[in-house]
């Protein structure tokens, strides 16, 4: 109960002031608003790769050309990896399975008047068993498709609706423009509904042979990736798979001994590592903002306690004159003083989760998480500013003496 | 009822300035019975304010001792300074010194507060009674005339029912209607059986009470009952009103009483 007094003494005390008040837990506003929002985005984004890869499998291996960014440029060769590279790997490594090279590009869709924007995926038949993605009508892309360089399509469940609506898509004509000009392909199949895949919407796909994607449609000699697996997910045969493909990969590109390579062999384990890493960067990044910024936020508040106690030294005066005890009046101003920096940090969050709301309306690339874990750190953080930057004018203001204290014009 | 109160002895304060000291009281003895109405006099650098300090417990003397109802409160620490202010004084001084932002129930309550004491209604209303207040307990203090003001301060000072009231110049920022009904409180009070020590400049404020003491120069040099006697000789010595301190406050008074000194 005493404790709760001197808890609405110090909200009343701070109510006569509120512009100055606010004024001072700018600082703490700002600091915990962009930490709620910093940490709401990052959690979002974990959980978007978390299932990202979630839905890979763990047992994936990319192969892609070795790109490097020096100072903000990519550096390397683009097409280094070709079609028969992936043969090569399929036929000549006992512990990679499921080899798919692809290529994507965004294209405009055209059936009859209707049209859309969708990914064109060059992928083989591979694609299916890899992805764990299959039609719900008609039939996937064959070898004899890849081979023979069919112009054949197997549409995204979205793709088709947009085009189609309701009636049947098989054996339809669609019109597929690329950069060797437009193309018509026949309608084979379409893809299960599915959502996202590996950062994908694979709904919003449409997927032809490879080979017809490399000639027919964007005129291109290499592809951009071959995805495959390894025969078991077991960490061992993820990396005897990787040393094969590394091996042949070399030989085939003929790089001697020493030499780098002109390709990566990345396991999906690899990625979720780094992007571990990352994660940590960012964290401590945000931690030193957070931390600046909460100093500078209890700098804020200790000078507006400071301020407070020399306005009202009559006050703390007359307090010990009516039997306050130094220990009274130390918890006064500490009291008062988290109390401040609690309510700077409470709109502190309502800033940061608005920031976070804007910036997920605005972007649209993931859902901003803000969870009561970063809330609960955010205010206790903010509490604990307020404490310690309290300490000192609270001192100060138990250590009047009362006689000059109530003289005190 | 007749025991002594107050017993101070020897009592002194210096202040060290520089080179030099300031003896701001030196050596001081007085006794004072339960149920006493005394008024402390002088002008301005008597010392009168630091003798208040003191037996306010407000501070601490260089020396001497201050035994306050059978306790030696010059020995003690600032932490049971805190709870002697708080259970046997009650101070009322000349600007009020209320707190602005809360009501005149929650100004009177502030003793209670710090005494752990339940501090809402009961004894904070019926201190606002005793000073015929009750009904502007809910009113903040800017909202209050002078008067009520001080009579504010006055349920603050009697509400944890203390034996003393220290009243430093309680009508000083009054007019003089008001300033007789401030008095006639503190009369009240003093018939109820509360001490009251009134520390004023004011000759006709310090004969309102029955034994009034001289300072001048840190000493007491003057202790006497009023009596007409008391009454004449001040007002021949002042003149007709204002009275000498008032006019000149640094000025000695003409007449030394080393007769008199204690």
């Amino acid at each position: 109960m005493f404790f709760f007094r001197i808890f609405v003494m110090a909200l009343r005390s701070l109510w006569i002031h509120p512009l100055r008040s606010i004024l001072a837990t700018l600082g703490v506003i700002i600091g915990v608003g962009a930490v709620v929002a910093a940490m709401s985005i990052l959690e979002g984004m974990s959980a978007r790769i978390e299932t990202g890869f979630a839905t890979m499998g763990s047992n994936k291996i990319f192969i892609s050309p070795n790109i490097e960014r020096r100072s903000g440029r990519m550096v390397g060769n683009f097409e280094s990896l070709k079609l028969e590279d992936a043969t090569a790997i399929a036929k000549e490594c006992p512990n990679v399975v499921n080899v798919m090279p692809q290529i994507t590009n965004s294209a405009l869709i055209k059936f009859l008047s209707k049209n859309t924007n969708a990914t064109v995926l060059g992928a083989t038949e591979n694609y299916s068993a890899i992805n764990n993605h299959k039609v719900t009508e008609g039939q996937f892309l064959n070898s004899t498709d890849i081979q023979g360089s069919a112009s054949v399509a197997v549409l995204g469940s979205k793709v088709k609706r947009e085009l189609f609506g309701g009636r049947p898509a098989i054996d339809e004509k669609i019109k597929i423009s690329g950069t060797l000009g437009s193309r018509t392909f026949t309608v084979i199949g379409v893809m299960e509904e599915k959502g996202n895949v590996a950062f994908t919407d694979v709904d919003r796909q449409v997927i032809i042979p490879i080979s017809t994607a490399m000639d027919k449609l964007w005129g291109v000699k290499a592809v951009q990736m071959i995805m495959a697996e390894a025969a078991t997910p077991s960490d061992a045969d993820i990396e005897k798979a990787k040393e094969e493909i590394k091996k042949l990969l070399r030989q085939r590109h003929k790089i001697r001994a020493g030499q780098q390579d002109d390709f990566q062999v990345q396991a999906q384990k690899e990625f979720v590592q780094q992007f571990s890493t990352f994660q940590t960067l960012i964290g401590v990044v945000l931690g030193s903002i957070a931390g600046i910024s909460l100093a500078v936020g209890g700098i804020g508040i200790m000078n507006i306690m400071l301020v407070a106690v020399t306005e009202r030294t009559r006050e703390i005066g007359v307090r010990m004159a009516m039997g306050a005890q130094r220990l009274d009046v130390l918890q006064q101003f500490l009291v008062e003083a988290s109390i401040v920096s609690f309510l700077g940090g409470a709109l502190g969050v309502l800033v940061g989760w608005g920031l976070a709301t804007i910036i997920q309306n605005a972007t649209r690339v993931f859902e901003t998480i803000t969870t009561g874990a970063s809330i609960l750190l955010a205010l206790s953080m903010a509490t604990i500013v307020g404490i310690v930057s309290g300490i000192y004018p609270a001192w100060k203001a138990s250590r009047l003496d009362p006689v000059e204290a109530l003289r005190y014009e | 009822m007749k025991r002594p109160l107050i017993q101070i002895k020897k009592l002194t304060k210096h202040y060290v300035m520089g080179d030099t000291t300031v003896r701001a009281l030196d050596g001081v003895d007085l006794t004072v019975m339960e149920g006493e109405f005394l008024s402390i006099t002088g002008a301005s650098g008597s010392g009168k304010s630091t003798l208040m300090h003191l037996l306010g417990c407000l501070d601490r003397p260089t020396s001497g001792e201050y035994w306050l109802d059978g306790q030696l409160v010059s020995a003690m620490t600032d932490r049971q300074l805190a709870v002697i202010r708080n259970q046997k004084i009650g101070f009322v001084f000349q600007t009020f010194n209320l707190i602005q932002r809360t009501s005149a129930a929650d100004n009177v309550a502030v003793p209670l507060f710090y005494a752990r004491k339940n501090w809402t209604g009961g004894p904070a209303l019926k201190a606002l009674e005793r000073v015929g207040l009750a009904h502007r307990a809910t009113h903040k203090p800017s909202e209050l005339s002078g008067g009520e003001r001080q009579r504010v301060a006055i349920a603050r000072a009697i509400v944890n029912e203390p034996k003393i009231i220290l009243a430093d110049e309680p009508t000083g920022n009054l007019d003089s209607r008001t300033g007789k009904q401030i008095m006639q409180i503190f009369h009240d009070l003093n018939h109820a059986g509360v001490t009251v020590i009134l520390v004023t400049h004011e000759m006709s404020v310090a004969l309102q009470a029955r034994r009034v003491i001289r300072m001048r120069d840190g000493l007491m040099y003057e202790d006497r009952t009023v009596d007409q006697s008391l009454r004449e000789e001040l007002l021949t010595e002042g003149g007709a009103a204002p009275p000498v301190e008032e006019a000149a406050p640094r000025a000695r008074p003409p007449m030394a009483r080393p007769a008199n000194v204690s």
